[in-house]
């Protein structure tokens, strides 16, 4: 036997030699050429800024050298003396485990390159980057077995088929989601948004940014409700992005409601002369209730008639000329109820004066002026503001009350001479600009509404201004 | 029969009904307000639980008070019929009509009066006296209650002087008195605050109703759907000038079509409105764009049908108190053209919310003006639903309330909570 297999080798020594030395020699080569490439690359990759560069070399450096080992292997097959068939049948195991490798180093690549990325990118949490790759994994694979079946003559048509319509099937049921995908990653690359900011789209909806996952932007508004908008949704509008960090008041703003009720003071005139003579001896809070009460009652009413003496002259006694000038009293521009009054007894008196020979008209009965005091009740609310976004969201929420004591109430008869939001927004968050801007708005040319839409407005703007891109 | 007795109350409105209504901040306003009359009782003493404007008032209030954490209790007062007749007679003579009251019906007044004071278990810290009727329980003021408030429903400026007078005694020592109108009211030397009526947008007559009950409602009476309606809704009384409404629609109607619908009931104590009701269809027999509904009591919902069915709602009255219908217009958003009269001044501001009128005259021409200004009659409607939003919802009365309360407890004209 031994005898046999020495002569067999003796007779055979070229033809197994040959195969054995291409072999060895290819494997050297292989080693010496990948160094030199490893080199090559290293030198070519520290030329740009390709930050995976290193992932990428250290996956492909043992790769490299099984799949020269393989080739190296296919080819001595080739040169020996084996028959056709087994020679076909090796070259097959040798590009089947080719096919693997590959599939495999690609696969392994991908997943530190992705890893590094979305980390990076930080937009999706950490179990939807496990399932993108898993599905990257799925997807490499099955190719791979597909190759290598077709190599070994099994039928892959029908599969191919099969997973051809399964997978339309799955971009058909998923088609949104995908294009939410897809814009969740154009928003990462973009890099424009982060967790944190306050946003506003131009349909409408806005508020700070709770998260942003791989198909949604969770938004909360100002009411507390939670927004939920597709990213696809988000890149197709025109956003504005609040991203700097605002300025923490010194002190926090506390709104406060302000309720009244309307005493009655017994007191009535049934003309001017008896008008002028009770104004003068009533409390102060007589004088407010009348001076502000069409504003109160008739809140939703532009332009507001101006105070109920001009109302009562003309609409009681007909008398449009004291009416007029009782209108024209702009109580814009006094800061105490006392200089208020004295103005208004001017006015009365002067034209008293005037129609002493004429006689003073009375009005009808049942048309008489009465005299009520206004009783106002200061309820702090739950709502405090720390900076102007938080002003914002709680401006547009709080009731008319609210906005008229610190508009209204606060000037004139807390003597403050300037509204509660100008004295916060410059003394406790130092923007001068925008107290001045809205402490010089007539709150008594607007409806409480249209002032408040008003402020809010110049909030914003002063906000985009100063704090906003997008 | 016990005097007074515990009665449930089953007011499917809860408060939170009311904020898509008023807003939220309205509704946490006044559970702030609540909480500062926490530990508080307050007991309110009228002379009916039901039927009638104070009782259709408290069977709301009161149920709201206790859902914001307020112990709010109602009572009544017992009486036989002759003491309801003569409370009838102060009634009448309040409003200025002449009646003939004898000594006999002071004394039995204060006699059914005194023998409540001995049998009604009162207890509370703010003791809510409606009306004249209770008027006397005050005697008690030193025993029970920290304050009394006399709450005055009725118009008060020009009363028979003996019954004022008589009722004088009573109501200053009281620490408060409530009116709805300043021009209601009479000079007192306590505090007197001012308290508007008000309306529930979630009862039956103000509620949002479907387009199918409007028209089964129109279809019940027969009233054309596609011709603009005049109307309105008012017992047949002298003093709500339902002649001289025909009278104005008649003017309009040379020139424009339209429909006229006088819609409501005969009062069982006014001997009056059977005659008034009469006279009235005799004045309409040949007209048939005239309309004469006598519609039963308890009819909110085919009120409210009716009143949203409306193009224009008029209150011609003569003479009015607050004048609740037209805020029940003002309401569901239509324009109207009332009198220059008692409360209506209040809630129409002319041109703003509403078109005044002097006259018959005047009311045919404010008609006019509205039947063929659509977009002007629709700007008035809008007006008038914020006007009464703003004014003259029920939260805003629990607010009035609330603070009424509360200002017994404070002197100052800027109170701070």
């Amino acid at each position: 036997m031994i005898q046999k297999t020495l002569e067999w080798f003796v007779n055979n020594w070229l033809s197994l030699l040959t195969p054995a030395v291409v072999f060895i020699a290819f494997i050297v080569a292989s080693i010496w050429l990948r160094r030199k490439l490893f080199i090559y690359l290293e030198r070519a990759f520290s030329q740009i800024r390709w930050e995976e560069k290193k992932v990428f070399l250290d996956t492909t450096k043992t790769p490299f050298l099984q799949w020269c080992i393989i080739l190296g292997g296919y080819i001595s097959i080739q040169l020996t003396p084996l028959p056709v068939h087994l020679k076909t049948f090796f070259g097959k195991i040798f590009s089947s485990v080719f096919i693997l490798t590959f599939t495999w180093t690609i696969i392994i690549l991908l997943e530190r390159i992705l890893h590094l990325y979305l980390k990076k990118i930080n937009l999706f949490p950490a179990n939807t980057t496990t399932v993108i790759i898993k599905g990257l994994k799925i997807a490499f694979s099955v190719v791979a077995v597909l190759i290598i079946l077709d190599l070994w003559s099994m039928p892959v048509t029908p599969l191919m088929l099969m997973l051809f319509i399964a997978i339309l099937i799955t971009i058909f049921i998923a088609r949104d989601e995908i294009t939410n995908i897809f814009s969740g990653f154009e928003i990462a690359r973009n890099k424009l948004i982060k967790v944190g900011n306050y946003i506003k789209l131009d349909t409408g909806e806005e508020g700070y940014i709770l998260d942003i996952t791989k198909t949604n932007i969770y938004v909360k508004t100002s009411d507390g409700k939670i927004l939920l908008i597709p990213n696809s949704k988000f890149q197709r509008s025109i956003v504005t992005i609040i991203s700097k960090s605002l300025k923490q008041a010194t002190q926090p703003f506390r709104f406060s409601a302000r309720l009244h009720l309307k005493e009655l003071t017994g007191l009535k005139a049934i003309n001017i002369q008896e008008l002028v003579t009770i104004l003068k001896k009533v409390d102060n809070s007589v004088i407010y209730y009348h001076t502000h009460n069409f504003i109160e009652e008739f809140q939703y009413l532009t332009p507001q008639p101006p105070n109920d003496f001009a109302l009562w002259v003309n609409d009681a006694l007909g008398d449009q000329v004291l009416g007029e000038k009782l209108a024209n009293i702009d109580t814009f521009e006094f800061s105490t109820i006392g200089a208020l009054r004295e103005r208004i007894v001017e006015v009365i008196e002067e034209e008293i004066a005037k129609r002493q020979e004429h006689g003073i008209k009375d009005a009808p009965p049942g048309r008489e002026f009465h005299f009520i005091k206004s009783l106002s009740a200061v309820i702090p609310t739950s709502y405090v503001a720390h900076d102007l976004r938080e002003f914002i969201d709680i401006l547009r929420v709080v009731s008319l009350g609210t906005l008229y004591y610190h508009i209204l109430e606060a000037r004139l008869r807390l003597h403050k001479g300037v509204n509660d939001f100008s004295i916060w927004i410059d003394d406790c968050l130092g923007e001068k600009a925008l107290a001045d801007e809205i402490a010089i708005l007539d709150p008594y040319t607007y409806t409480l509404e249209g002032l408040r839409s008003m402020i809010i407005n110049l909030a914003e703007k002063h906000l985009e201004k100063e704090y906003a891109f997008g | 029969m016990p005097l007074d007795k515990d009665i449930t109350f089953h007011l499917k409105a809860k408060l939170h009904d009311y904020i898509p209504i008023v807003g939220r901040g309205t509704i946490e306003a006044l559970y702030a307000l609540a909480e500062k009359l926490s530990g508080k009782t307050v007991v309110n003493i009228n002379s009916t639980f039901s039927g009638g404007g104070v009782a259709e008032i408290l069977i709301r209030m009161v149920p709201l008070l206790n859902q914001l954490g307020v112990d709010t209790r109602w009572m009544v007062i017992k009486g036989n019929e002759d003491f309801f007749t003569v409370t009838k007679k102060f009634h009448n003579a309040l409003h200025g009509k002449k009646e003939i009251i004898t000594p006999e019906d002071y004394a039995l007044f204060l006699d059914v009066s005194k023998k409540n004071i001995e049998e009604m278990q009162l207890a509370g810290d703010i003791v809510f006296i409606h009306d004249p009727q209770p008027v006397v329980l005050i005697s008690k003021k030193g025993e029970i209650g920290e304050k009394w408030i006399w709450r005055c429903h009725i118009d008060v400026s020009n009363p028979d002087i003996d019954v004022w007078n008589f009722l004088y005694q009573h109501v200053v020592n009281y620490d408060a008195t409530v009116f709805s109108a300043p021009n209601f009211a009479r000079k007192l030397p306590n505090r007197q605050f001012l308290i508007h009526p008000s309306i529930d947008p979630l009862s039956d007559k103000n509620k949002e109703l479907s387009e199918e009950t409007i028209d089964e409602v129109l279809n019940k009476y027969r009233l054309n759907k596609e011709k603009p309606i005049i109307l309105q809704v008012s017992r047949f009384d002298y003093l709500k000038d339902p002649v001289g409404v025909i009278e104005a629609f008649e003017m309009v109607r040379k020139n424009i079509p339209c429909q006229l619908v006088l819609a409501g009931g005969t009062a069982t104590d006014d001997p009056e409105s059977d005659k008034v009701l009469e006279e009235v269809r005799q004045r309409a027999s040949d007209n048939p764009d005239i309309h004469i509904l006598l519609i039963p009591p308890e009819s909110d919902i085919e009120i409210n049908a009716l009143q949203r069915a409306a193009t224009v709602i008029m209150q011609k009255s003569i003479k009015e108190g607050f004048g609740l219908t037209v805020t029940e217009a003002l309401w569901k958003s239509k324009p109207v053209v009332a009198s220059a009269v008692g409360g209506i001044q209040l809630q129409v501001k002319n041109k703003f919310t509403g078109l005044l009128c002097h006259s018959i005259e005047g009311a045919a021409y404010a008609l006019r003006l509205l039947l063929s200004n659509p977009e002007y009659a629709r700007w008035l409607g809008k007006n008038g639903n914020e006007h009464v939003k703003q004014n003259f919802l029920i939260t805003r009365h629990v607010k009035d309330y609330l603070l009424l309360f509360l200002s017994l407890y404070h002197y100052q004209d800027v109170i701070y909570l």
